[in-house]
């Protein structure tokens, strides 16, 4: 029996100021979480499948031309406007912050790709194949979406798991950062990346990194913001802005 | 960060111990009384993994711990421990496990006597009497040129032996090399090594064409460091990126200064002029740099000169602007990097010494956040000359020289990949063609293995030994330990030490006595060998009782280094500027002719990894582009000469013509077109062969312009014309981003932007 | 009503039924034609699910396209048969006789294949039981209530059991017709399905007042199930385009106008087959040309409505979803051919009495009214997707497979072939109504309502 099982509210925080779009986190991400291999046909048809993609956004002309990078993955909304429209709970919010997926129950609607505001739900339009050779470097702790799937970030939820049951099912404390980054826990996109752009851990926990971010930053006035805030999606990603001395146009949105 | 190996170990030996103790009793529990029906399959797993620590050789310099489950690698990370990376990585290390399990590795030996006849599969007994009886074939040894790419540490040290105790000839080969920047660090810093630059605590940092966060030496130190440099716990740091080409860097920094290709070190000499002129930076440097003589020795580079202008294509103001803001007090220490196409034109040596001269003036040099010097490896055989020439690349002048000599009569080729990666004008496939008889180590069929007598399936990093000394190192003695993690995935390959070793005995060459090692030594004990000289030293990262415990604490850190251990901490002798500027070949490329300037990509770099799916599919950071060439140009000149993006453009030059699609966008400067290189492959497998709709190599098209000094390629000297091709084709391009031109229509809702604070 | 025949009892039942007794040679030729075309479609179904939704042309970000907008037109088109059957029923409109059957049968067979729609559209038809019937399976999880996509199939299942009850329960007078009119085979079916009927006054009674009720309780559903196709949309936070606030509305007035024109091209087709000039005559399409008029306008105020509060909003994304609608290629082209279509060409046309007279000329105007409005789901659905809030970065396109072509062809080709088989064997206007209205001097009161006498067979 768990007697204390410990809450947490998994999250992200993410520079952008530090991001340099080097995609070492796509590829991270397609290693740890099983993705199909992106051919050349399925960027041709816009069915490549990264759970974390980095979007390029152009600003002004030669020579003051500036082109921005923001890495997307799914948000975890809290109030998640891709779970209500699924039909069959496919995807649901976890106690832990999580917005899952779970695989073998979706049925391919795609319904909850059109109401995500942040597109980070890929379509298995295809049934994913790997050479045999390759199959020997699949995660064993991630299931395969065959196709008819609609898959996305889990945040690496196997790991988290993982980390559950040996920190906190072994000593009873809650997971610490620390413990998250020895015992490589982290998900994988974080790990792999070189600016340490992206920032993950339990805002649950007031010592953790991310909540003391979100307390430095995250006001009137600071850097931090949410993606579409004033959808009320509630998202469990903050974002820090880019910091630009020399900012043409600071933007006149209503983020 | 806080990080100590005992931990991480912890946590890695209790995951593997913990798993079994729970499967035995608590566990099952807690799932029945919390796993409710809506849980993901995910929640159920529990497998035993463990972690291991090795070196990346993706492309060498970073320290990796790699997964493994059920004698399968399943995952590469930084090592958390390593002083280069520091726990990050990139997306070229990841991929090493496709290389390790890529479907088209070669398996078995591979042998025909006739070049123009189709390979058959042979054994390794077969296949080592084959190689005996081709070296014994060998009249004059001083006729065996032995080529592989850069080598470090002890296997630079065995090839050396080898190479020596035949008397034939080694060459390192590197497509696009970095001579002119060691021969500029040698020339204003006197040092033999590259240096580290500590851009974490740099406060200006200017680069000139230097993409260092994306393919430029280090690219993942440096990018661990720029993400300080701009959050870290102190006032942002500022980036200039004088650059032809707008390339991830320069999309990177604060303010992207686009210079003429080739002017960048008229460009810094300006600066100098500047710095000097008005009395900012160190009086003592200004004076020896000027070799006593003040500004004017600089005078031809006044930023309001005609040659400035011309050459840069910056007006004076700029240019001040940018040496004050470089020198002022107030934005110390700033630090000054160039390399990548600024190093790359006939000129390229005289732009790079000019460029790193400014660090003299600031004084940067051995302080915080700015250059530190690498002092040699730990154990003094592995920075012998010898040695240290294995690890470098000859020039494209050599590859010119020897590909007229018909000098070469038995060729041994491993790591690299002359045929595809040298221009025309280099004909390496000549070479090939004119030895007797050729040999090639490669997991792959490349191209140049294509054309061997002999293939010997080599090992991939993650199944043998090695060592790793980096270089650039982290300024401080460093040796990386590479340990094969799996056991070798297919039975027919081998490891090119082991085999250099015992070619070494089958010729009587007597290596084991020259490297000090018993006479069956593998390159395991060889490296072992080497580590147990450090162990009596007591210093570093690990020390131990015994020399066993040394070994394992090695093992299990990724290696060893010694913090204290670091190099020189100033300059020995200023030496005055060289002030001769040879501007020809430069300049505007005229009317319908543009400046080709290429670029390594961002994942598949010069090409040596074009065969790995996960890079293949990485989409190229300003264009998102995936699978294919590109031809860079600017959006409005696009425009103006009818061609939309993916219109197939003829692009020629003196040397050669390719097809590619046209990728217009506004961040390319009006005169010059860009493209990658890396793709065209003819061999290496199923995911770099014949792959995309125009797919040449981009090398094809370089002349054979070299530097002046140093006979290095002056890849980014070429020009060409560019048209549309005749046939009119229009191909859609492979990319990720979406078929709208991406800019917000409502800016700042997605990227925020928060102005100056 | 000056051209009509006074037409004997015998006459009619021998024109009515005759589509049911003769069998020529061009009817078999053109069900099989059909039929093939249907075949080829499921196998290009099959294919599609054997190789995954790859072989259609969606993509990230347009997740939705033909299937979807062919599933929104049928449900429009099964929105005739209430309209014209239970409306006019109710209102006692004279002119409806020769036209709810066949409106009833297109609901009904048009509902079923808007079905299959998103069965084929999610790719795994196989799947469907997790997310239609509301049981708890193995996997401890109900439907989610809470999705527009759980709404829409109960809605769809009410709607078809309440017209297939209703087609049923006007029929039953004309089974009995043919029961008495055959032998073999067809009279056992034909007996079976008459439920013992036999025209009694307590018969005729019972059925009017489930006529009536039925057409009362449909109503509601009629209005509901539209509304909740809308709202498959409508319910969507994110999707430009999406969430006009007018969208029920406009979705239920669309689905009539392109519903009862779907109507009128049935009856001109079926009366030109079956030589039914007698009962489908020149003043009934005038009556329905004239309703035409009315919801047509109807219709296109609301577009007006749902394209400028668009506007209104001032949002970028919105503002470039408008302009991509409007203004890029090939949008611009579908979009201009919408409104065209299904509004600047058939409207004014049908001012003209000649126009609204000719069995041609409504042809003519009710397929493009058709043609415009299976345009209009698709410029509603798609540009949408391919203009999802301000990423710019992922913005997209569509461009159909021809699975897809294929498929939605035979949509067409499915419900031409139901409705002739249905025809091989039961009367397609109703034989009862048209007797009625031949005979309408012989009527009772049955409490408020006037109720025909009895209509006795010879
Ligand atoms: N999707 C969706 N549909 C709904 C509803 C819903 O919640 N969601 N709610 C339903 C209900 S209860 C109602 S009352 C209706 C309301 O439906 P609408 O009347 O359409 O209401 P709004 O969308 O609030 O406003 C319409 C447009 O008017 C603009 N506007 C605001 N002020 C002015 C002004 O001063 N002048 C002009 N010209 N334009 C202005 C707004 O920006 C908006 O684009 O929607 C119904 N339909
Ligand atoms: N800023 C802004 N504010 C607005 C408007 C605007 O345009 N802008 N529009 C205004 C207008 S026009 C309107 S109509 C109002 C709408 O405002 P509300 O009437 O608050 O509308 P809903 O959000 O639909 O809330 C209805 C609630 O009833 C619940 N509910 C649903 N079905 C049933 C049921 O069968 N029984 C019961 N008991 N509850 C049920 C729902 O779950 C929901 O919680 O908003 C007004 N407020
Ligand atoms: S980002 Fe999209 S997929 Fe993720 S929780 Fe939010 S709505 Fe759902
Ligand atoms: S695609 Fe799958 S997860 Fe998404 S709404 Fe449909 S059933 Fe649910
Ligand atoms: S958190 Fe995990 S699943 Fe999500 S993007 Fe990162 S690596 Fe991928
Ligand atoms: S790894 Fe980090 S820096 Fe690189 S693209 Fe991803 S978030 Fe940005
Ligand atoms: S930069 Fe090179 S050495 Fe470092 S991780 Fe990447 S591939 Fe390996």
């Amino acid at each position: 029996m768990v007697q204390n099982r410990i809450d947490h509210k998994w999250g992200m925080v993410i520079d952008i100021d530090r991001c340099t779009g080097c995609n070492a986190c796509v590829v991270a991400c397609q290693a740890e979480n099983n993705i199909p291999l992106n051919t050349e046909d399925r960027f041709r048809q816009r069915r490549a499948i990264q759970w974390i993609h980095i979007e390029r956004y152009w600003e002004g002309e030669f020579p003051d031309v500036k082109a921005r990078f923001i890495p997307i993955l799914c948000q975890h909304c809290e109030n998640a406007p891709c779970e209500p429209v699924c039909p069959v709970y496919a995807t649901y919010h976890n106690n832990q912050g999580l917005n899952v997926q779970v695989y073998n129950r979706c049925v391919g609607t795609r319904y909850c790709a059109n109401n995500c505001p942040y597109q980070v739900r890929f379509f298995n339009f295809w049934e994913p194949v790997w050479p045999e050779s390759l199959r020997n470097q699949l995660n064993p702790d991630v299931s395969i979406r065959s196709r008819g799937i609609m898959e996305k970030c889990s945040f690496n939820v196997q790991r988290l798991r993982r980390a559950e049951r040996i920190v906190e099912g072994q000593q009873g404390g809650r997971i610490s950062d620390e413990d998250l980054s020895m015992g490589n826990f982290l998900p994988a996109c974080v790990q792999s990346c070189s600016t340490s752009a992206l920032v993950f851990g339990d805002f649950n926990d007031p010592n953790s990194k991310v909540s003391r971010m979100k307390e430095e930053h995250l006001h009137e006035g600071g850097r931090g913001y949410k993606l579409l805030d004033f959808l009320g999606t509630e998202p469990n990603v903050i974002y820090l802005s880019k910091v630009d001395p020399y900012a043409t146009d600071a933007g006149d949105g209503h983020a | 960060m806080g990080i100590t190996r005992r931990q991480f170990l912890r946590w890695t030996g209790v995951s593997a111990l913990g798993a079994v103790v729970f499967n035995g009793c608590r566990i099952p529990e807690e799932e029945l009384q919390i796993e409710s029906p809506v849980n993901l399959p995910e929640d159920l797993v529990t497998g035993i993994d463990n972690w291991y620590a090795t070196s990346c050789r993706q492309e060498p310099g970073c320290g990796v711990i790699i997964r493994v489950v059920e004698g399968r690698a399943k995952k590469v990370e930084g090592n958390p421990d390593f002083p280069v990376n520091r726990g990050k990585h990139s997306a070229r290390s990841e991929a090493g496990l496709q290389t390790l399990y890529h479907p088209d590795r070669l398996q078995t030996p591979m042998f025909r006597a006739d070049r123009n006849d189709d390979f058959l599969p042979i054994s390794w007994d077969r296949a080592r009497e084959i190689l005996n009886a081709g070296m014994n074939s060998l009249s004059d040894r001083s006729r065996f040129l032995l080529v592989t790419e850069p080598l470090r540490g002890h296997l630079a040290l065995l090839t050396s032996e080898f190479v020596q105790a035949l008397g034939g000839r080694h060459m390192a080969f590197q497509s696009l090399e970095q001579i002119n920047l060691h021969r500029a660090v040698k020339e204003v810093f006197g040092q033999d090594r590259l240096p580290d630059f500590d851009i974490e605590n740099a406060n200006y940092l200017f680069s000139f064409g230097a993409d260092f966060l994306s393919t430029w030496l280090s690219p993942v130190r440096y990018a661990g460091g720029y993400g300080e440099f701009r959050q870290g716990d102190r006032k942002r740091g500022t980036h200039y990126q004088m650059d032809s080409r707008f390339s991830m860097t320069a999309a990177n920094a604060d303010k992207w200064v686009p210079v003429k290709p080739g002017g960048e070190g008229v460009l810094a000499m300006s600066m100098a002029y500047v710095i000097i002129r008005d009395g900012m930076g160190n009086a003592d440097a200004a004076a020896a740099l000027t070799d006593g003589q003040g500004p004017q020795a600089l005078n031809a580079f006044a930023p309001d000169s005609a040659m400035v202008r011309d050459a840069t294509g910056l007006d004076s103001g700029k240019i001040e602007d940018l040496a004050h803001s470089f020198a002022d007090e107030g934005h110390q220490p700033s630090l000054a990097i160039g390399g990548g196409t600024a190093g790359a034109h006939r000129s390229g040596l005289f732009n790079l010494k000019a460029i790193y001269a400014l660090n003299l003036l600031v004084d940067n040099i051995g302080k915080k956040g700015g250059v530190r010097f690498n002092p040699a490896p730990p154990l003094p055989e592995l920075s012998r000359e010898d040695v240290a020439s294995v690890g470098m690349p000859a020039s494209y002048r050599e590859w010119q020289e020897l590909a007229g000599s018909g000098s070469v009569d038995v060729l041994m080729v491993r790591g690299a990949n002359p045929v595809y990666g040298l221009p025309p004008g280099a004909d390496f496939a000549r070479v090939v063609n004119e030895a007797n008889f050729v040999i090639a180590f490669s997991s792959f069929m490349d191209e140049t293995a294509g054309m061997a007598n002999l293939v010997l399936p080599e090992y991939t990093y993650l199944e043998e030994w090695g060592d790793n000394v980096p270089s650039p190192g982290p300024s401080y003695q460093t040796l990386g330990i590479q340990q094969p993690v799996v056991r070798p995935f297919h039975e027919g390959t081998s490891s090119f030490g082991d085999e250099l070793l015992t070619l070494g005995r089958e010729l009587d060459l007597r290596l084991e006595s020259r490297l000090e090692v018993t006479p069956d030594a593998t390159m395991k004990d060889l490296i072992k060998a080497g580590v147990e000289k450090l162990w009596p030293e007591n210093r570093g990262s690990v020390t131990a009782a015994s020399f066993e415990g040394f070994w394992n604490g090695v093992l299990q850190r990724g290696g060893w280094w010694d913090t204290q251990a670091t190099g020189d901490s100033g300059v020995a002798e200023i030496k005055p500027l060289d002030t001769a500027w040879d501007g020809s070949g430069l300049g505007d490329p005229g009317s319908g002719m543009f400046s080709l300037v290429p670029f390594l990509s961002n994942s598949i770099g010069d090409g040596q990894l074009a065969h790995l799916p996960w890079l293949q599919a990485s989409p190229d950071p300003i264009t998102t582009v995936v699978w294919h060439t590109w031809v860079e140009i600017n959006s409005k000149v696009a425009e103006d000469m009818g061609i939309a993006e993916g219109d197939i453009l003829e692009v020629s030059s003196g040397a050669g013509t390719l097809e590619a699609p046209a990728f217009p966008h506004p961040g390319v400067p009006p005169t010059t077109v860009s493209i990658p290189i890396g793709q065209g492959h003819t061999g290496m497998g199923r995911y770099a062969e014949g792959i995309g709709d125009y797919n040449y190599n981009t090398l094809s098209l370089l002349e054979s312009t070299t530097d002046k000094d140093t006979g290095a390629l002056a890849w980014a000297a070429t020009k060409v014309r560019v048209k549309k091709a005749d046939h009119g084709h229009s191909i859609d391009i492979p990319k990720f981003a979406g078929n709208q031109f991406a800019e917000e229509p409502h800016k700042g809702t997605i990227i925020k932007v928060t102005g100056p604070s | 009503m000056q051209e009509r025949v006074r037409l004997t009892d015998a006459e009619i039942n021998r024109d009515l039924l005759r589509s049911t007794m003769e069998n020529p040679l061009w009817y078999w030729l053109l069900v099989g034609a059909l039929g093939l075309i249907v075949v080829v479609a499921f196998g290009a179904a099959g294919y599609m699910f054997n190789k995954g939704l790859g072989v259609t042309g969606l993509n990230r970000p347009v997740m939705w396209g033909f299937f979807i907008t062919n599933f929104v037109f049928w449900i429009g088109i099964s929105h005739a048969g209430v309209m014209l059957s239970a409306i006019l029923r109710l209102a006692q409109a004279e002119w409806r006789r020769p036209a709810t059957r066949a409106a009833e049968v297109l609901t009904v067979f048009s509902l079923m294949t808007a079905m299959l729609m998103p069965l084929i559209h999610a790719g795994r038809p196989w799947r469907v039981a997790y997310w239609v019937f509301p049981f708890d399976w193995a996997r401890g999880v109900y439907p989610n209530v809470r999705s527009a996509l759980v709404w829409d199939p109960a809605a769809v299942f009410t709607y078809l059991t309440s017209s297939i009850l209703f087609v049923y329960i006007a029929l039953v007078p004309d089974i009995a017709v043919a029961r008495d009119r055959t032998t073999g085979w067809r009279h056992v079916l034909y007996t079976i399905l008459a439920l013992g009927w036999r025209g009694s006054v307590r018969q005729w009674k019972l059925q009017l007042i489930a006529g009536i009720l039925l057409s009362a309780i449909i109503l509601p559903i009629f209005v509901s199930v539209h509304s909740i196709v809308s709202w498959d949309f409508g319910m969507a936070v994110s999707v430009e385009g999406w969430h006009s606030t007018v969208f029920a509305p406009y979705f239920v007035i669309g689905a009539v106008h392109s519903g009862v024109s779907g109507v009128v091209t049935v009856m001109i087709v079926l009366r030109y087959f079956f030589q039914w000039q007698d009962y489908i005559r020149h003043e009934h399409l005038d009556a329905l040309a004239k309703l035409l008029i009315v919801v047509a306008t109807a219709w296109f105020f609301f577009f007006l409505l749902e394209f400028f509060f668009g506007l209104y909003s001032l949002e970028a994304p919105e503002i470039a979803l408008r302009e991509m609608q409007v203004f890029q290629a090939p949008w611009s082209i579908y979009f201009v051919t919408f409104l065209i279509a299904s509004y600047f060409i058939p409207v004014p046309l049908w001012l003209f009495k000649k126009v609204r007279r000719s069995v041609g000329w409504m042809l003519f105007t009710t397929i493009l009214v058709n043609v415009g409005m299976w345009l209009e789901r698709f410029i509603i659905i798609v540009p949408g997707l391919a203009r999802k809030q301000n990423f710019s970065f992922t913005w997209g396109g569509y461009t159909p497979s021809a699975v897809e072509v294929i498929i939605i062809g035979a949509t067409f080709a499915l419900v031409c072939m139901l409705v002739l088989l249905f025809a091989k064997i039961f009367p397609l206007i109703p034989i009862g109504d048209t007797k009625e209205g031949v005979v309408l001097e012989d009527s009772i009161q049955v409490g408020k309502v006037k109720v025909p006498a009895i209509m006795r067979e010879d």
